[in-house]
């Protein structure tokens, strides 16, 4: 594989994280707009507990299975 | 629980798939032949055992905040290491699984283990619980594709992944006449998967009754 | 024309997302218990997917592929996914609070939305044109957001319904699916 390719992705790979660093900083400083402090998707689509949408999340905290 | 009790509950009480209803989108699109299945379950595995190895490797130094999209882009890169290997020596399988292969990287098992386990545990307490759970998606599509492949066709054929000239069993077990294509369509795929998530489902209630009158005797 | 038609029909209904190629079960499950979070889901779906479509495939032909790069498009489609749910999200906080409430949540829940992904997978690996990967990027999340709200008001009556234990909750609707999936086959006839 010729150096300037490894190079390109190399470049690539980390304009595309500094991209979602940014987004993701600008993202957190946005307040949440008033009257959504505690809005919560509830999705029930699998069982997994571990899952921050999940509505049973909250009952077992980080349990290793299920 | 001590490790092998982990390790079996992923195959069958809490079977990610049929208990969990993780990665439910690839079990009912690649179970249409006992081959692809298999093909499926061998990269889940290997994709499995090495993001669990990983995130847990690193589980220290990786923000708390940031650690979803950690989580995907190393898990991208696996899988992307997996599909140019299967490319590359099992073409067949490539093209018969298509975009599923990619999809791995947005397949809840691989990112809900990281979370709930990899982050949690050690190097080796993650690679066997990768491997069980990795097993335990495997199991599962494996006994759903032939569910749906002998009720479809009648015929049970498995060829090498590597060399589809060789065909390593190919047995008839139900007569043409008694076959029902419908198993071969998205309507087989759905009914197959709940009625085998019915019957987990019922199992696993059984054995929390049980085991909570065991607990109510002592 | 005939045939951008033809492929819409086609994403929308007769290869429909959710019935045909079973992608998307987790939120067609998970989000689908009300009328109002399916709708939520599926134009915040068909939002992002437009959107991460349109990125992905400018940055398959302008970037990877002049500097021959192909092998990180998993890399880059997810990453630029990633983004486009921050940045969509920052704005929809800043524009307009009622939006937030109906569509901001379901949000997070996109990145590892299988359908975006293989919306931008599909585009390349067909080689759509620019027309033809436009249509199928909007076709693709109608189709998706179309057998939600279906799937949703089917489910208000479900519940009230009398199910044998095993197969409540989740079987049952896979069942439901089923059944639905048999009336959409109905639609390949119509192209």
């Amino acid at each position: 594989m010729p150096v300037q390719t490894i190079v390109g992705a190399i470049l690539l790979f980390g304009g595309l994280v500094a991209v979602y660093i940014f987004l993701f900083l600008m993202n957190k400083k946005t307040p949440l707009p008033p009257g959504c402090e505690n809005l919560k998707a509830d999705c029930e689509g699998c069982k997994d507990l571990s899952c921050m949408n999940n509505p049973h999340h909250d009952k077992r905290k980080g349990g290793s299975v299920v | 629980m001590n490790r092998f009790e982990n390790f079996k509950a992923g195959l069958i009480k809490d079977n990610p798939v049929f208990s969990l209803y993780l990665g439910i989108c690839s079990t009912l699109a690649i179970t249409t032949t006992v081959n692809n299945a298999i093909g499926m379950g061998a990269a889940v595995i290997m994709v499995l055992i090495m993001s669990n190895v990983i995130i847990s490797a690193i589980r220290k130094i990786v923000p708390d905040e940031i650690r979803i999209p950690v989580y995907i882009v190393i898990i991208a890169t696996l899988v992307k290491i997996i599909q140019m290997l299967i490319e590359a020596y099992a073409p067949a399988l490539n093209t018969s699984l298509g975009v599923f292969i990619p999809l791995i990287v947005v397949n809840c098992i691989i990112l809900g283990r990281a979370e709930a386990f990899a982050s949690k545990h050690g190097i080796a307490d993650s690679a066997l619980d990768g491997l069980g759970m990795g097993l335990g998606y495997t199991l599962a599509v494996v006994a759903m594709s032939f569910i749906r492949e002998v009720l479809a066709t009648g015929v049970l054929n498995i060829v090498n992944p590597f060399n589809e000239a060789q065909v390593w069993i190919n047995v008839t077990l139900i007569p043409e006449a008694y076959t029902i294509p419908l198993f071969n369509s998205p309507v087989g795929a759905f009914v197959t998967f709940a009625f085998l998530a019915a019957v987990i489902g019922a199992y696993k209630k059984h054995a929390d009754e049980k085991a909570a009158k065991a607990e109510e005797v002592k | 024309m005939s045939e951008l038609v033809t492929l819409l029909v086609t994403s929308v209904l007769i290869n429909n997302v959710v019935l045909n190629q079973f992608l998307g079960m987790c939120p067609f499950m998970g989000v689908s218990r009300k009328r109002s979070s399916a709708i939520g889901m599926g134009v915040a779906v068909m939002f992002v997917i437009v959107v991460a479509a349109l990125v992905t495939y400018a940055l398959y032909y302008l970037v990877l592929v002049p500097l021959n790069l192909q092998f990180m498009d998993l890399i880059t489609f997810i990453l630029v996914i990633a983004s486009l749910v921050q940045l969509t999200e920052m704005f929809i906080k800043k524009t307009s609070p009622s939006l937030y409430k109906s569509l901001g949540v379901y949000l997070p829940l996109i990145t590892t939305n299988c359908v975006v992904l293989n919306v931008c997978l599909v585009n390349i690996s067909n080689s759509y044109n620019f027309a033809q990967m436009l249509v199928y990027s909007i076709g693709t999340p109608l189709g998706f957001a179309l057998v939600l709200y279906i799937f949703s008001t089917i489910r208000e009556r479900l519940d009230i319904a009398n199910v044998p234990n095993p197969l409540k909750g989740n079987p049952i609707a896979l069942i439901v699916a089923a059944i639905m999936a048999m009336a959409f086959s109905g639609f390949a006839g119509i192209v």
